[in-house]
């Protein structure tokens, strides 16, 4: 099964399927976008403030990194999300349980990955947009704070999608390491968000 | 690393053409990868021409060092012999593979991803290890800052700036390839 690709749509499209009622996209998609959109702003800030600040290029061409690998996220997600949800409609079914019990756990172990990487995207683009709004030209630091605000939204999403999962018990590295990203990009967005008001 | 990794093109054809075999073995080392690129890559040879192709370059170079003019231009002068013998491979091969062949503006635009893939390689080549470990774990290996903080035992808050000085080193560096002399180690 696999799903279309998010990227290939105008953004009307993509909310318009975001909207529909269908199993995806869903909350993974849209947060791979919050950051994949944050780190797009972390970069459109840098690059106009080349002219002042050292760093600015190389800190653009991390937020373009990530903007890439957040952006294709968005379908990764909806494909795990999709072949969970596939398996776990046949869990009931006749024939061998043994054998979809392992490929549902994987499914789902899968399901879980992806928003994980996601949060951790997000606690990057976060980082990024608090550096930029410490460094950049004036006129921009408003951006710099929506990024940072849009990027620990994107965390706080995923981290939950990584939570809610049905093979993540309380303890789970990935838990700890999702709740990490989701405090870390939260820090970053608060300080970003205080400097500037 | 060693030490001949770090010379440059003009000095290490200067080493082999006084006979040194380590300086030989790096420029081999610095240019196989190129070489394969281009065969299989750019032309599309199946592994058993690459192969041939790959030691009759190899064979012109050791052959015909003492031809090179400009020691410097050692890389556009293995890139042209690879194309020539990656032809020659070609139409040996006969017309029944031609439909494998890449179009004319195809194979410009591989050879052309394989030569700036490589320049930037050889300039990385010239930052210190951590910096070289710091850009690939980021944009090759996909690593989050936190990973790169962890396995690396550096402040957290300091991983993005510093990734931003090792590019700006290697940007110094990039630009400064046709200028010169090959930099230090930053």
């Amino acid at each position: 099964m696999e799903t279309e690709d998010y990227l290939d749509l105008r953004i009307d499209e993509f909310l318009d399927r975001l909207a529909e009622g269908g199993r995806a996209p869903g909350g993974g998609s849209a947060a791979a976008l919050a950051v994949a959109f944050a780190a797009g702003l972390v970069a459109m800030v840098a690059r106009c403030s080349r002219g002042s600040w050292e760093d600015a290029a190389g800190v653009a061409a991390q937020s373009l990194a990530i903007k890439e690998r957040a952006a294709q996220l968005a379908r990764t997600d909806a494909d795990a999300w999709q072949q969970a949800s596939a398996a776990l409609g046949e869990a009931g079914a006749d024939g061998d349980a043994e054998g979809r019990d392992r490929d549902l756990e994987q499914k789902l172990g899968h399901a879980a990955a992806v928003p994980l990487e996601i949060a951790e995207l997000g606690a990057d683009a976060a980082a990024l947009a608090a550096l930029v709004g410490e460094y950049c030209e004036g006129a921009y630091r408003a951006d710099a704070a929506a990024a940072a605000a849009l990027a620990s939204g994107g965390a706080s999403a995923a981290a939950h999608l990584v939570q809610v999962n049905l093979t993540v018990q309380e303890g789970d590295e990935r838990l700890k390491r999702a709740r990490a990203s989701e405090q870390a990009a939260a820090e970053s967005a608060k300080r970003t968000l205080a400097s500037i008001r | 690393m060693s030490q001949l990794s770090t010379l440059s093109d003009a000095e290490l054809v200067q080493r082999c053409r006084e006979g040194n075999t380590d300086a030989w073995n790096e420029l081999v080392e610095r240019f196989s990868r190129y070489v394969y690129a281009v065969c299989t890559r750019g032309y599309r040879l199946s592994e058993e021409d690459a192969d041939d192709v790959f030691q009759e370059v190899f064979t012109r170079v050791f052959t015909h060092l003492d031809t090179l003019r400009n020691d410097a231009a050692l890389r556009p002068w293995i890139a042209q012999l690879t194309r020539r013998l990656c032809l020659d491979s070609i139409t040996k091969r006969g017309r029944e593979q031609a439909t494998e062949e890449p179009m004319a503006e195809e194979l410009a635009a591989d050879l052309a991803e394989i030569d700036e893939a490589f320049t930037v390689r050889e300039a990385l080549a010239t930052l210190s290890d951590t910096c070289q470990e710091m850009l690939d774990r980021f944009f090759a290996r996909d690593q989050s800052y936190r990973t790169i903080s962890d396995e690396l035992d550096l402040p957290s808050g300091t991983v993005a700036s510093r990734i931003a000085r090792c590019l700006s080193k290697l940007r110094t560096e990039l630009e400064g390839r046709n200028e010169g002399p090959r930099g230090s180690r930053g």
